[in-house]
């Protein structure tokens, strides 16, 4: 990206500190106004950490509105009015240990078994029905990930979807200009898939004509299917041609030391929290890659005993759990600043944190002895009523897709199943 | 139990009937049916159902006597069968009605449906034309594209199911998100259809020999697991050993691997260093035996076959991402050495890995640290196999050049290097190339279009071609963006009725049938001619259809929608109450595959529909024979065996797939499974469940049997009515576990008699036995019997009913649509005409093939 001017590079604390204060006026309030008017934006961050937290620190022990907070929830004391954390949730039939963390936002069935394939995941099938309206319909981001192995994001045929793991390169992506030519060759794959559904119209008008009552419904359906894909390529279109958000923030610096578990955690929620800032995309996912974390900082004065996975099978060792404790507060402590950002940045219908969706979990409920029930699962913010600890059946969980599909509905989106989700969640309602 | 109400009601009710008809418009309203229907409707049914609070939210008062619409018709069809069936008016009360008085208003009031019926047929059709299925658009694309393996139907949303069917009209609906997917689905297909370069590649080749047999030098599940051997004695090698060993010794073709457990996470049991280059299918050849492994790692010959297949999946180590595939198809290592050959799909990247098939599952062990454990051996030592030397190549190319997919689309025009401007692997020259697309995209065209074209139907294909290619877009890309545009048309996407077309309609129908496809070329031919009007030419063709592989869709396709096998893998068997089922998806296969081949014989051997109640042989392998208690049997393949008569296991009822999952891995239901061999076997679904009764909840404590609540449940009469149609069913099915095994009692959690052991992944388990199972009961009919041998015995004896049935099940599952009113006198004659010979599955299938509901557009 040589043609633009280069921006002196800075550390990465000079970046966190110029999000948070260099930005009084945050990105999207101009560019809300450049916009035409459209319905509220409604947004969602995916997260997961493949290796979970320590349930018995994590679940509180009461339930409903009134729930003393776990040690855990306790760094999220100052927003405690502003999450639900769940219990009892579970993907049914998703065992296989770590194999299962490719299906966190999927729920397809036993993934280790023979005739596994992966299906859509919760972000795909959002955009699927919600057609592009930004310049990214969704950002799928790592943090040490394994990229070739791993990711939230799949498609519906089953195809893993890779992560960004690199700031640098989300930033180039969301505010500078690409080639030219590179910009060219899209739009004209987008004039082809124009001129191919004009084919099909002119074809389906005719056959219209010539045939009875009968054929209506389904003929309309076909002239809907085509009208809202040309309307959504126009939108790609326009994407294509439009400048990029400019953004006062020097590019970002990509932290290459795996062992800066927390840094990189914190810059890529800050990418996040840019992308929806900046409306480069409503909806992002965010792998926490801890099982491809070697020995980490757990804080300036500690590292871990040993790699991340083999410290989460602690064996009941003191050493090794008073470790993964602190790593877990830590990691609530970064969420809680992350939805305290969230809260304090003003859109103009309201705090950004009400009409986005942060749903942080992992397909791990007990990392120690690979289980996969009751999985750790916290929603915070997008305009639900939050405030409580929602607790259903350990021994016969609910499918956490239940959830899934409240907050498909939420979004906007007409459905009334999500893979294993048949029906809504109980309890969580819309503020 | 959340889940039982929704079967039920998924089952049942939400989706109604009236789904299938549409409305219209334009049928001469009546304003009152004939005087006695007046009657009958005034004197015994008005008093419950003429009012606001009329009962069961069924208001006479308010139904249009207009028949021109298809939900009045559907709604008048109903009350018809009640009263026909002699449900309604509910005995007792003030309802006794001389019979000839309802059998004259019955016939009358059938006469009327008649007629409407007809009108409505005459008008619109049996039923309006409807979009391809996922399936039917990947196998149509197979077969125009002549890609037998070619994957593209993942790319497409699930269709919708009622009733299990995915056919049904009204749900094959056509949205933005389907139009997409079709483009970008055929978009695919077609890329893949091209040669992918100029000359035919050469296929990779692999050869495995000594530790590259296997990644690692250990599995998990520890030593017993997998070691290497060499004549027949273990042979340790360290990671150490892995540098200071020379090449050749770490190559010694008498260097093999031996394994002793399932592919189930966490194993990565793939070759050393292999990963597929390309996307296609592979020759596999190697050389293997089946042994046992006794005290001290020592090896001798197994008593018995070991199956095993091949696993494709992403070489990521234990942990699994993407596709895991198995491919390959079963085979049985013997207990001396033999070679086998296969041939596997690869995907680009994937490598595959030995399963075999039925060996135990190491299994994490928390009590003593962390750590896989295996199970203790038994008696006979473990099984296990031997790989001893493995060969790979592949993709095989076919035996022409270009593929006979790129010469589908191109002709012989000649093939050259790629261009800049292209996305394409390869160019295709062409010196006329407007001449040439409107030759080739005409061939295309016609073949894929399920109806003949009018000249108009090509224009502005080619008009898309021309405008391409004038524009400089390249020869292959602009035939490609044509074709792909003609596979999104109503040409291809959709299956009309086409009443100007009627004999290549029905081909069509027929064909998506029994082939889920279209017609071959011979087929096409001799409907153009009528010729399928003929009898003796339509049983030739009929008798082709089912000899030729396609027919096997149908198998497969027809068993899962009507037996509702889709659903077989819903729930796994829990832990607490069935440890021995762990993992044992070698049981759940060869279920799947037990009952295709039932259903494939009935209709191959032609045998009476009573089979399906009752027969005296099933089809087993070495998994099933046990699962069974049946006399051993060795082998994966499964073969027809003479059933013992104490034996339960003849007819369909008793099959462990329908057994499995008409239960929820947990419990099972008499209520549900009663329910479910009154939809799909009998014929005749109960109503749906009262919406504010909550569904009995199995105690798994054991304290009471299912049995014993039902009766409390049913208590009530108004319960009691509907639950003695299908809950004796359930009863006799009792006898079945989760799993479909045979039980006498119930197990339990905590109470009992103590049963304790191992379960495959060696932890210990216990789990109890407790009340006795009673399978007895009475049919709503008056039959009384003992158990499901006296069940079967009943319901062998119905065999039109039986038959009657299955021509439903055939006519939804080949037309989307239900039988209508004016067609069940139809049915009537085709099972008079089966009659003779005993309703014969086979000769039910032809005569329904040749009957008006098929061929009437």
């Amino acid at each position: 990206m040589n043609h633009t001017a280069p921006t002196p590079p800075m550390n990465r604390r000079h970046f966190l500190r110029g999000l948070g204060v260099a930005l009084p006026l945050p990105l999207l309030l101009q560019h809300a106004r450049a916009q035409p008017k459209q319905p509220a934006a409604r947004r969602m961050l995916l997260i997961s950490n493949n290796l979970g937290v320590l349930p018995g620190s994590f679940f509180p022990k009461q339930t409903g509105p009134d729930y003393a907070l776990s040690p855990l929830l306790k760094n999220l004391e100052p927003i405690r009015k502003e999450f639900t954390v769940f219990s009892g949730l579970s993907h049914p039939a998703v065992s296989g240990g770590h194999s299962t963390e490719n299906c966190f936002l999927t729920g397809a069935k036993d993934p280790t078994g023979s005739g596994f394939r992966n299906t859509v995941s919760l972000d795909q099938f959002a955009i699927e029905h919600l057609g592009q309206r930004t310049r990214f319909p969704t950002l799928n981001l790592g943090v040490n990930i394994d990229r070739g192995n791993r990711s939230l994001s799949w498609s519906r045929d089953g195809v893993l979807l890779p992560a960004e793991d690199k700031p640098s390169a989300l930033f180039r992506k969301m505010f500078i200009q690409g080639r030219p030519e590179e910009t060219e060759q899209r739009l004209q794959r987008l004039k082809e898939r124009g001129s191919i559904l004009d084919t099909l119209r002119a074809d389906a008008k005719r056959l219209q004509a010539r045939s009875g009552q009968e054929d209506k419904t389904r003929l309309d359906q076909y002239f809907t299917s085509i009208r809202e894909l040309e309307q959504g390529l126009t939108i790609a279109g326009e994407w294509e041609t439009r400048p990029k958000p400019i953004t006062r923030q020097p590019a970002p610096e990509d932290i290459l030391d795996r062992a800066q578990f927390f840094p990189k955690f914190d810059l890529m929620l800050r990418m996040a929290q840019l992308a929806f800032e900046s409306d480069s995309t409503r909806i992002v996912t965010l792998m926490v890659d801890a099982f491809a974390t070697p020995v980490f900082e757990i804080n300036d004065e500690e590292k871990s005993l040993t790699g991340y996975h083999n410290l989460s099978h602690h064996g009941q060792s003191p050493e090794k759990i008073r470790q993964l404790e602190k790593t877990d507060h830590r990691q609530m402590k970064t969420l809680a600043g992350l939805f305290q950002q969230l809260r304090d940045t003003r859109e103009p219908t309201g705090p950004l944190l009400d009409s986005t969706m942060i749903l942080y979990g992992s397909n791990m409920g007990d990392a120690n002895v690979h289980n996969c029930d009751n999985l750790p699962i916290l929603l915070a913010g997008g305009g639900f009523r939050h405030g409580q600890h929602l607790a259903f059946d350990p021994r016969n969980n609910q499918p956490l897709c239940r959830l899934y599909l409240s907050m498909l509905q939420q979004m906007g989106i007409e459905t009334d199943s999500f893979s294993s989700g048949q029906g809504t969640l109980p309890g969580l309602r819309p503020a | 139990m959340r889940r039982q109400t929704n079967i039920v009601l998924g089952k049942l009710g939400l989706v109604c009937w009236s789904l299938f008809l549409f409305t219209s418009h334009g049928l001469i309203a009546q304003k009152t049916f004939p005087a006695p229907v007046e009657t009958l409707l005034d004197q015994h049914c008005m008093d419950c159902h003429g009012t606001e609070s009329a009962k069961a939210d069924f208001n006479l008062a308010d139904l249009s006597r207009d028949l021109s619409k298809g939900k009045t018709l559907s709604t008048w069809v109903r009350l018809f069968d009640r009263v026909d069936k002699k449900e309604m008016p509910p005995e007792g009360k003030a309802h006794r009605i001389q019979a000839a008085d309802r059998d004259r208003a019955l016939k009358l009031l059938g006469d009327v449906l008649r007629g409407a019926d007809r009108a409505a047929i005459a008008k619109h059709g049996r039923g309006p034309a409807r979009r391809l299925t996922r399936d039917e658009f990947q196998d149509n694309l197979r077969d125009l594209l002549k890609m037998p393996t070619l994957d593209v139907k993942g790319k497409l949303p699930e269709d919708r199911r009622a009733h299990g069917y995915t056919r049904v009209v009204g749900l094959l609906d056509l949205s933005r998100v389907h139009l997409n997917a079709f483009l970008n689905a055929s978009e695919e297909a077609l890329m893949d259809a091209m040669a992918p370069s100029v000359t035919p590649p050469v296929p990779q080749k692999f050869k495995a020999r000594g530790i590259n047999l296997f990644t690692g030098l250990t599995t998990f599940g520890g030593r017993e697991a997998m070691f290497f051997v060499r004549d027949n004695k273990m042979v340790v090698i360290n990671g150490n050993d892995l540098k200071e060993m020379k090449p050749e010794a770490l190559t010694d073709p008498k260097l093999h691997v031996a394994v002793f457990r399932s592919a189930t996470w966490p194993y990565f049991g793939y070759p050393r260093n292999f990963r597929a280059n390309k996307t296609g299918t592979y020759r596999v050849r190697f050389a293997g035996r089946a042994v046992r492994q006794v005290r001290d790692l020592r090896l001798v010959p197994a008593h018995d076959p070991l199956p095993m297949s091949f696993r494709a999946r992403q070489p990521s180590g234990p942990d699994v991402s993407g596709d895991v595939r198995e491919t390959g198809g079963w085979m049985d290592l013997q207990p001396v050495s033999k070679q086998f050959e296969t041939t596997i799909f690869l995907k680009k990247g994937e490598t595959f890995e030995y399963s075999f098939l039925g060996l135990p599952v190491p299994f994490i062990r928390t009590d003593k640290g962390f750590y896989y454990d295996f199970p203790p051996m038994p008696k006979d030592g473990h099984r296990g196999g031997v790989i001893e030397w493995l060969d790979v190549e592949g993709p095989l190319n076919p035996p022409t050049w270009p593929p006979p997919s790129h010469e589908f689309l191109f002709g012989q025009l000649p093939l050259k290097a790629p261009l800049p401007i292209s996305r394409l692997p390869i160019s295709v020259e062409s010196k006329e190339p407007l001449k040439d697309a409107e030759r080739l995209f005409r061939r295309f065209a016609d073949a894929a279009a399920h109806l003949p074209l009018t000249e108009e139907d090509y224009t502005g294909f080619l008009t898309l071609i021309r405008k391409d290619l004038a524009a400089g877009m390249p020869f292959a890309d602009a035939m490609l963006k044509g074709y792909q545009a003609f596979l999104c048309s109503n040409h291809f996407l959709f299956l009309s009725r086409q009443p100007d077309e009627p004999s290549l309609a029905y081909a069509n129908r027929l064909t998506h049938f029994l082939w889920n496809s279209s017609p071959d070329d011979r087929l096409a031919s001799l409907a153009k001619t009528n010729a399928l009007n003929n009898r003796k030419t339509f049983e030739q063709e009929h008798a082709r259809m089912l000899a030729d592989p396609r027919f096997d869709r149908f198998i497969e396709g027809f068993v899962e929608q009507w037996l509702d096998l889709a659903d077989l893998r819903r729930d796994e068997p829990d832990n607490r109450l069935y440890p021995e089922y762990r993992k044992d998806d070698y049981l759940v296969d060869s279920m799947e595959k037990e009952t295709r081949l039932f259903v494939k014989t009935l209709i191959t051997e032609n045998h009476p529909i009573a089979t399906i109640a009752d027969s005296k042989f099933a089809f087993v392998n070495d998994r099933l024979a046990a699962h069974y208690d049946l006399p051993r049997v060795r082998g994966s393949q499964l073969r027809k065996v003479t059933l013992p008569d104490w034996n339960p296991r003849g007819g369909l009822l008793t099959h462990a797939s329908i057994l499995k999952h008409t239960s929820n891995g947990t419990t099972t239901s008499p209520v549900l499974r009663g329910v479910w061999v009154m939809e799909k076997i009998l014929g005749d679904p109960p109503p749906p469940p009262p919406k504010s009764i909550p569904a009995v909840e199995p105690d798994i404590r054991g304290a009471t049997t299912i049995r014993e609540q039902l009766a409390k449940h049913t208590e009530d009469k108004a319960c009691a009515t509907c639950h003695a149609r299908f809950d004796p069913i359930g009863f006799a099915l009792e006898n079945f576990d989760v799993m479909g095994a045979w039980r006498d009692r119930y197990r339990t959690q905590n109470a009992g008699e103590q049963i304790t052991g191992y379960d495959p992944a060696g932890h210990p388990f216990t789990y109890h036995v407790r009340r006795e199972v009673d399978p007895a009961g009475q049919l709503l009919t008056g039959e009384a019997f003992t158990d499901i041998h006296a069940l079967k015995a009943i319901l062998a004896k119905k065999p039109r009913l039986l038959a009657r049935n299955l021509l439903h099940q055939f006519t939804l599952y080949a037309t989307g649509t239900p039988v209508r009113f004016s067609e069940r006198a139809e049915i009537e004659r085709v099972l008079d005409q089966c009659k003779p010979t005993g309703y014969r599955v086979g000769d039910l299938l032809r005569a329904f093939c040749a009957s008006p509901i098929l061929r009437q557009p």
